[in-house]
């Protein structure tokens, strides 16, 4: 993945270093980044920042049985814990999206919500609100034009689609803000699938079904 | 740090755990006080931070993190568990942590000292507004908005402090990453 030209806003890795975003924008990032050690080497510098501010924070004195305590709660060493290495490169495999996923992007249940377009939401709406969604649009087709209410991350996972930003491809990251307008078109041999992490307003799932939602704040 | 934390890893060391307590877990919870935790919640997620860093220990590897960070990452997600409990009250325990996999980059350890000094100074090289908003950036939860409010100040002046304060610090890095 040495190909990828589109990266998030600094702005945006400053937040998931710090933990404020949403976690559906959050396991987008991840995945970029998982993909990309260009914005892997950011979120680690941003992250060592994070460990000086924390090196540098308050002292505030623990309880006086708290070490006790953390002692009996740890247990022995039977619950250390190994990560799971990601069974191939592709980027529907990698954690964390891969834990967000039900099987292999081929047998996600797509649900048609336009011609040539068909979608699936995962379950992340998280600790803040955020929604969560895979996007398939088939090679040639073109979305209708389109803003963004609110932020949106769009990171491909498979095919490509140009708009007039440039050509987005595997790995590659659309951090759009609230005011850009486009129409993009899926290009090449295979439809276009993306994951897309939206800051979801309220109305998103009370008023509206799953089903019926797609081009809100699309 | 990193000496403690391997001899954690390497066998388990109480006494170097307890060294390791001792240096962080007030701050982690003086951390997440600074982000709004009643002391009671900061004393809890600081030992369940704690406990992490025990089990985990193992997982930490030096080519890539200082102690500081590593441990800052940890209390980061466990603050980030900690409010989707409340909002998700169902969640399974063992979630995947959100977290990329890095790089390591070569002479690594020694690049990291030398990284780790030059932050900090950087740090303390920052005019006081723009360390404000950079500390409030990592501390709180709340959005940059709510920031801006609480000192006063326009959004666009708080987000323009709090870049001009990152490109700082990227530019003391910056030759490093080379």
């Amino acid at each position: 993945m040495s190909d990828i030209n589109h990266h998030p806003r600094f702005e945006t890795l400053a937040d998931f270093a710090a933990g404020r975003l949403d976690e559906a924008r959050a396991v987008v990032i991840a995945t970029h980044a998982a993909l990309c050690s260009r914005c892997a080497g950011a979120i680690s510098d941003l992250e060592t920042i994070g460990g000086a501010m924390l090196s540098s924070a308050p002292v505030v004195d623990m309880s006086t049985d708290a070490l006790e305590r953390v002692l009996a709660k740890a247990g022995d060493a039977a619950n250390i814990v190994i990560p799971e290495k990601p069974v191939s490169d592709m980027p529907e495999n990698r954690p964390p999206l891969a834990e967000y996923l039900t099987g292999p992007l081929d047998d996600v249940s797509w649900k048609p919500v336009a011609p040539g377009v068909s979608q699936s939401v995962l379950e992340a709406e998280g600790y803040r609100k955020g929604v969560l969604r895979l996007l398939k649009i088939q090679a040639g087709t073109r979305m209708p034009k389109h803003s963004h209410k609110g932020e949106e991350l769009t990171l491909i996972l498979r095919g490509a689609y140009t708009d007039n930003v440039g050509k987005f491809q595997v790995g590659d990251l659309a951090d759009l803000d609230g005011d850009h307008l486009h129409e993009p078109e899926a290009i090449g041999d295979e439809p276009c699938i993306c994951l897309i992490a939206t800051s979801a307003p309220l109305e998103f799932k009370t008023m509206i079904g799953k089903i019926a939602q797609p081009f809100v704040g699309l | 740090m990193e000496e403690c934390l391997r001899k954690v890893a390497e066998n388990g060391d109480r006494r170097a755990f307890a060294e390791l307590f001792s240096y962080f877990a007030p701050r982690v919870k003086g951390f997440l006080m600074r982000g709004g935790a009643t002391p009671e919640q900061a004393e809890d997620l600081a030992q369940d931070v704690m406990v992490k860093v025990l089990r985990k220990a193992q997982l930490f590897d030096s080519s890539k993190a200082s102690a500081a960070t590593w441990i800052y990452t940890i209390a980061r997600n466990a603050r980030i568990d900690a409010i989707r409990r409340v909002a998700k009250p169902d969640l399974d325990e063992n979630e995947p942590m959100l977290m990329p996999e890095e790089a390591p980059r070569a002479d690594a350890a020694c690049e990291l000292k030398e990284q780790a000094g030059r932050i900090s100074n950087a740090l303390q090289a920052l005019p006081p507004e723009q360390l404000e908003v950079m500390k409030l950036h990592f501390y709180e939860d709340e959005p940059h908005s709510a920031i801006a409010e609480r000192l006063n100040l326009p959004l666009g002046t708080v987000k323009s402090r709090l870049r001009l304060a990152f490109e700082k610090i990227r530019y003391e890095l910056e030759d490093l990453n080379e």
